[in-house]
């Protein structure tokens, strides 16, 4: 393992992808690492890519890959792609790597797919470990692409330092747009496939529905690098109860990715957000460690207890207990922590 | 936890990709994680994409007629690359007479035409858990 650490350190994709899989197979081991972990590069910038199935992810991420490579060429980027499981067999496609094969010779990209692996919310738990491994090896930018989601599977916007929504014309009328959820967690709006008809009504209604949510106050213009410096930081990012940073100041962007065009203005306005919110990223991210732990030590809980529960009669005698009315959820609960803390004690 | 990982690729200029997405689609079923490649890829993407994704096979499906060089750059690119424990198995319009020469290159397991689903799917069981056994022992 920590020799894998060290390889991987020094560039090598194979213990880095070795590394990924084991993270990955083994979350539980997550919580021990991330203590490890806290010495390791990070990606300067994790960019999550969500949006309906079919509007486009692979294509926009591939086309950003060739248009960031070109303008940026000594920087590494990192892809992770997660695609569905089989809630049937656990048997999983992974497809989005296709649409990148151009850039499987190319040294400095690291494409990974994952399987969801049962895990709602359009990512994976082993994504953490990944975007980590990222950074370690070397990425400076990792691009995070979700499994195709409809209204409320935001959960990237709470792992990537900034979530990209993609759509496309002829998916739903501005009613979709007005729904809470997914346009409540985009901070670069992206209208894919402009070269269908619908495209610029699509602009006008999205435009309109997130002026009116005040999402849209101060847009971030794309502005040559050498002036970004001089944008002021714009400071703690007010938190809504669930944790996540309100979105200010989102930005709209219309391209057609298979035909390449409007993508090095995508890269140019994701680029400046990177750097104008470079302080309020790096806050979070510290942020985040707290909540890492916090989820680390409730799964160890539901594991023992799981295991507990299971135990014997795979806790059936239990389940039948409460349903006869000789015992209740509450006193069973109790019983089963009590339990699970003796196995502890015992080992 | 899951099963294996598997990449199935096309190497090569021909196009026939029932048999790979038949195949990929069986392995799917089984409870396998397959990461597909598509058509019309060189060897180099195939052993790149192979050992970024971590699998622990490669499948080749091949039906141009270019198996013994192509199946042959795949091996060679393993073992420069260090990855040669990544096991090989390929399939198509592979002629008899080929396969005992595929088979010393080290392709661990060749298809050919009207085999069973079945027997695909238990040689690729039997092939992963002698490499698992190999590594702990």
């Amino acid at each position: 393992m920590r020799q894998l650490v060290e390889s991987a350190r020094s560039g090598s994709i194979r213990a880095a992808s070795r590394l990924i899989s084991l993270l990955e197979n083994d979350p539980a081991q997550l919580p021990e690492l991330f203590a490890g972990m806290a010495a390791w590069p990070q990606p300067r910038v994790v960019i999550g890519f969500t949006g309906a199935p079919g509007v486009g992810k692979s294509t926009l991420v591939d086309a950003l890959l060739a248009s960031i490579r070109l303008k940026y060429p000594e920087r590494m980027l990192g892809v992770i792609a997660v695609d569905p499981s089989s809630p049937f067999t656990g048997g999983a496609v992974l497809g989005d790597r296709i649409r990148m094969m151009d850039h499987a010779t190319d040294d400095k990209i690291f494409i990974r797919s994952l399987a969801s692996r049962g895990h709602l919310g359009g990512l994976t738990l082993g994504i953490k470990g990944a975007i980590r491994v990222m950074g370690l090896v070397g990425c400076d930018m990792v691009l995070i692409e979700t499994v195709g989601v409809g209204q409320s599977e935001i959960e990237v916007a709470g792992v990537a330092d900034m979530t990209v929504i993609a759509m496309a014309p002829g998916h739903g009328d501005g009613i979709q747009l007005l729904k809470a959820g997914l346009m409540e967690a985009g901070d670069i709006f992206v209208i894919n496939k402009s070269d269908r008809p619908g495209a610029d009504k699509l602009l006008a209604e999205l435009t309109a529905t997130l002026s009116l949510s005040g999402a849209m106050e101060h847009p971030v213009a794309p502005v040559a690098s050498e002036e970004i410096g001089h944008q002021e930081d714009p400071g703690v990012i007010p938190e809504t109860p669930q944790g996540k940073a309100r979105v200010q100041d989102a930005a709209v962007f219309k391209v057609c990715a298979a035909a390449r065009t409007g993508i090095d203005e995508l890269v140019a306005g994701i680029e400046a957000r990177a750097q104008r919110f470079a302080g309020p990223i790096m806050r979070r991210r510290q942020q985040a460690v707290h909540e890492e732990i916090r989820y680390a030590i409730m799964e160890t809980a539901r594991r023992r207890l799981t295991a507990a529960l299971d135990q014997d009669d795979g806790g059936e005698k239990r389940i039948q207990s409460v349903l006869a009315g000789t015992s209740s959820v509450g006193k069973l609960a109790e019983e089963l922590m009590k339990q699970a803390l003796d196995q502890n004690r015992a080992r | 936890m899951a099963k294996a990982r598997i990449l199935v690729g096309k190497p090569g200029l021909d196009g026939h990709d029932r048999g790979a997405k038949y195949v990929v689609h069986l392995l799917r079923d089984a409870g396998y994680e397959v990461i597909y490649t598509g058509i019309r890829r060189s060897p180099e993407q195939i052993v790149n994409s192979a050992i970024q994704e971590d699998v622990a096979a490669i499948g080749l499906s091949l039906l141009s007629g270019a198996h013994n060089v192509l199946f042959k750059k795949v091996i060679d690119l393993l073992k420069a690359k260090g990855a040669e424990d990544i096991l090989v198995f390929g399939g198509g319009t592979i002629p008899e007479k080929d396969v005992p020469g595929l088979k010393a290159m080290g392709i661990k397991a060749v298809f050919t035409p009207g085999i069973s689903a079945a027997t695909i799917l238990t040689t690729i069981e039997a092939l992963l858990k002698d490499k698992a056994s190999a590594a702990v022992g």
